[in-house]
């Protein structure tokens, strides 16, 4: 897919809590750019994540547009949104192993091809030989790296990252850190980062917003 | 360590063991009080040689194959539409508000009697019923009823769809609890995200990151509900065949012959019951190892839809239709309890009447009475141990271990035809006459588990920081269970009392075969009217079976908001 189809653009979204405006936005992003947004707790970080993949919460309202390659996705169905999410946990499937983990994110094709990507990427993140392993049985890192390769073998042209480093200490952190950013580079996805810390708004090298600013009298 | 010594303490650390005990002892001895006669032991009646009389006599019962194939099928068939609609619901209402709405429905629909439902179904779908009158003769063309056998029809349909009304508001309910539980209730909602943002349709999404979650929590009460299916007596004897009748019906029968010697085949019948209800649970296990390797390997076949919008259409319609079901037969009992002379194709009868509740309500008052004062006894001790059992779990900061919580939930896994027998033929050998106290215990053995199941959840949720505040006041374990727990357990302590009584209300066997007819309940005689006299008096009588349990939950509902609400 061409890289250009991947620009994110969110033109005058206003969420209202309640029917109070808890915050407003107007940025683009272009493929391969990773913006970070930042904010005190409340302010609707995560809101702005919920209403990107189409789950916003029934108390939250939104006006405004999100425009996809150029295409009004504000209406689409989360499902076919091309979104994908990171979270704080990874929500690895326990039901899964871990090369079943990746491969659940995947689309249809042959097992034979599935099973020498999942291969190649586990290696890519130093997790060779781990595909029948139990996700339980993994540490927090190798458990954030296979969340990681789940949504990139699964071709989203935008990733969200909800805060997804905040429970790894700090030398798996800027470790885990790099990895992601690294292979949201190396194919050119958008992203967008929310976070309480500085350092991954540096790490990430993008533009920041601050939603606290954002928000009208 | 400080060992606090207050009878307050010796009694609560006491309680799990008398509870475990008073719910052990009667389904054991019970189950011995039936192995012995089935063998032919039976002092009282002189036999007291052991054969396999009762096995042979068993065995050449005519019929005896059909009954056998009628209880499996229809429990087996009846709980697996039962799971089947409540993952239809539960997968497309998951993330819809309407699940909250349908949530609601289910607690007064869930205390419902087996027997009243049973008998407002079979109102429902009988040849004069409602339905047929609603469709006639503009779409039937009858201007008679027809001639069908319906209820009571041989191969069980009107079984299965009156236990599949029954266990459905079970199954959902469940498994809404235990969607409802914090770290449950976070996994499942943030792997269904995941699941959607990663391309697949919302029921498939459920199917594949929600379902294997939850169906673990599912498992036990479904295997309970196959238990009691299959060992069932009120809707089988109400909705189900005669010639013959499911093989606990005929248990029952056999059990309450005039000829006494009939215990012993009624005995034999019992032992074989359990089997075959082992034999339920078997294939549904089996049943659920060929949907876990088929399924298996669908999970990540990259598949991000099933038909999605066949199933939620399907789903829609089904639902409403369970819904109209249950309101048009509140509405067909109501009719049909005020209805004089009412003919068929008619839908609203030629006229109405309050003869059937005049008479009904000269009988009633003794028969509501004795329901009341079983219930408020069994659901009092039931209220005593479950508490005083939570709070010993808290006081020794360990839950109860696995094997003791699944002996809580022994009297719903065991079917109730086999024990029931026993311990009256046990009460019988040590000549015990308190026919009142024994319908309790009996009343006790079924109410406790869901007294329990409903009061364990907040218990084990309460705040303890509260607790250790008053305690460093200087308040007694005692003090602060009594002035600092119980207040704030006293909306979920009326609910599970309103359940309680609800579910005592509904023992029919129990009340039938401890009571020994001395002590008559509404249940008892609902299902006595039901199967000989008017059908304008039943209605009367599964009215008041309804209204009763729903007192119980509008009392329970009121009195916080009236008694127990902030004041400024």
């Amino acid at each position: 897919m061409d890289p250009a189809n991947n620009m994110l653009s969110i033109q005058n979204l206003c969420i209202y809590k309640n029917e109070s405006l808890l915050f407003t936005l107007d940025t683009s992003l272009l493929a391969g750019e990773i913006l970070t947004i930042m904010g005190p707790s409340g302010s609707g970080k995560s809101t702005l994540l919920s209403w990107l993949s189409g789950m916003l919460y029934p108390a939250f309202t939104a006006e405004g547009k999100l425009l996809l390659g150029g295409q009004d996705i504000s209406q689409t169905p989360s499902h076919l949104r091309q979104i994908a999410l990171l979270f704080q946990d990874p929500l690895l499937f326990n039901h899964l192993t871990v090369a079943g983990n990746i491969e659940f994110g995947m689309q249809a094709s042959k097992s034979n091809s599935k099973k020498e990507r999942i291969s190649k990427a586990l290696a890519s993140v130093n997790l060779s030989g781990m595909e029948m392993r139990a996700p339980k049985s993994l540490s927090g890192g190798q458990q954030a790296r296979v969340a990681l390769l789940r949504v990139l073998l699964n071709e989203p042209r935008v990733i969200l990252l909800d805060e997804p480093f905040s429970k790894l200490d700090s030398q798996l952190r800027q470790a885990t850190r790099e990895l992601v950013f690294e292979q949201i580079r190396q194919r050119g996805l958008t992203a967008i980062l929310v976070t309480h810390d500085q350092s991954d708004a540096d790490a990430a090298a993008g533009k920041v917003i601050n939603l606290s600013n954002t928000r009208s009298a | 360590m400080i060992v606090d010594t207050s009878l307050f303490t010796r009694w609560v650390k006491l309680t799990p063991s008398i509870l475990i005990t008073l719910l052990l002892v009667p389904v054991v001895a019970g189950l011995l009080g039936v192995i012995l006669p089935a063998f032919g032991w039976l002092p009282a009646l002189g036999e007291d040689s052991v054969d396999f009389r009762g096995f042979k006599a068993l065995f050449q019962t005519p019929g005896f194959v059909t009954m056998l194939t009628l209880s499996f099928s229809t429990s087996f068939i009846s709980t697996f539409f039962a799971v089947i609609l409540s993952i239809l619901i539960l997968g497309n209402y998951f993330d819809s508000k309407l699940l909250g709405h349908i949530q609601k429905l289910l607690g007064p629909i869930l205390v419902i009697p087996h027997a009243a439902a049973a008998i407002a179904i079979g109102f429902l779908i009988a040849p004069s019923g409602l339905i047929m009158r609603l469709f006639s003769p503009w779409l039937s063309g009858a201007e008679l009823p027809p001639d069908i056998l319906l209820p009571n029809d041989p191969l069980g349909f009107s079984i299965i769809l009156g236990l599949t009304l029954k266990e459905l508001p079970f199954i959902l309910l469940m498994a809404m609890a235990a969607m409802q539980q914090k770290e449950i209730k976070q996994t499942i909602e943030g792997q269904y995200k995941v699941a959607l943002s990663l391309g697949y349709y919302p029921f498939t999404s459920f199917c594949k990151a929600v379902l294997p979650i939850l169906y673990p929590f599912m498992r036990l009460p479904i295997f309970a509900i196959l238990a009691y299916s299959s060992a069932s007596i009120e809707i089988p004897l109400i909705l189900g065949p005669n010639t013959p009748p499911t093989l606990a019906v005929a248990i029952m029968q056999w059990f309450n012959d005039v000829d006494l010697h009939l215990r012993i085949q009624a005995s034999a019948g019992a032992l074989v019951q359990v089997i075959l209800t082992l034999c339920v649970l078997f294939t549904w296990w089996l049943l659920e190892q060929c949907v876990k390797r088929f399924c298996l390997s669908r999970l990540i076949n990259g598949r991000r839809t099933y038909a999605d919008m066949t199933w939620k259409f399907l789903t829609h319609c089904i639902t409403l239709l369970v819904l109209f079901a249950i309101v048009l037969a509140l509405i067909g009992l109501v009719l049909w309890s005020f209805a004089g002379y009412w003919s068929f194709p008619k839908a609203y009868p030629d006229q109405l009447v309050t003869l059937h509740w005049q008479s009904a309500l000269q009988q009633l008052p003794e028969i509501i009475n004795d329901t009341i004062l079983v219930a408020l006894a069994a659901t009092g001790i039931a209220l005593f141990l479950a508490l005083f059992t939570l709070e010993a779990e808290q006081q020794r900061r360990t839950q109860l271990s696995s094997v003791a919580s699944l002996m809580i939930y022994l009297p719903l896994l065991v079917p109730s035809i086999a024990f029931l027998f026993g311990i009256v033929w046990v009460k019988e050998i040590i000549g015990v006459n308190a026919v009142f106290s024994m319908v309790v215990v009996g009343h006790l053995l079924f109410v406790m588990p869901y007294v329990f199941l409903s009061l364990a959840t907040s218990y084990r949720k309460l705040d303890l920081r509260y607790a250790k505040v008053a305690a460093s006041l200087g308040c007694s374990p005692w003090s602060v269970f009594y002035s600092v727990k119980l207040p704030q357990l006293m909306p979920p302590i009326l609910f599970s009392s309103a359940l309680g009584l609800a579910i005592s209300f509904s023992q029919y066997l129990p009340t039938l075969l401890l009571g020994g007819g001395r002590i008559n309940t509404l249940t008892t005689e609902a299902v006595a009217i039901a199967s000989g006299a008017s059908r304008r008096i039943s209605a009367v009588y599964v009215i008041i079976q309804l209204l009763l349990p729903a007192f119980g939950f509008i009392l329970a509902w009121l009195i916080p908001k009236l008694f127990f609400r902030p004041r400024c």
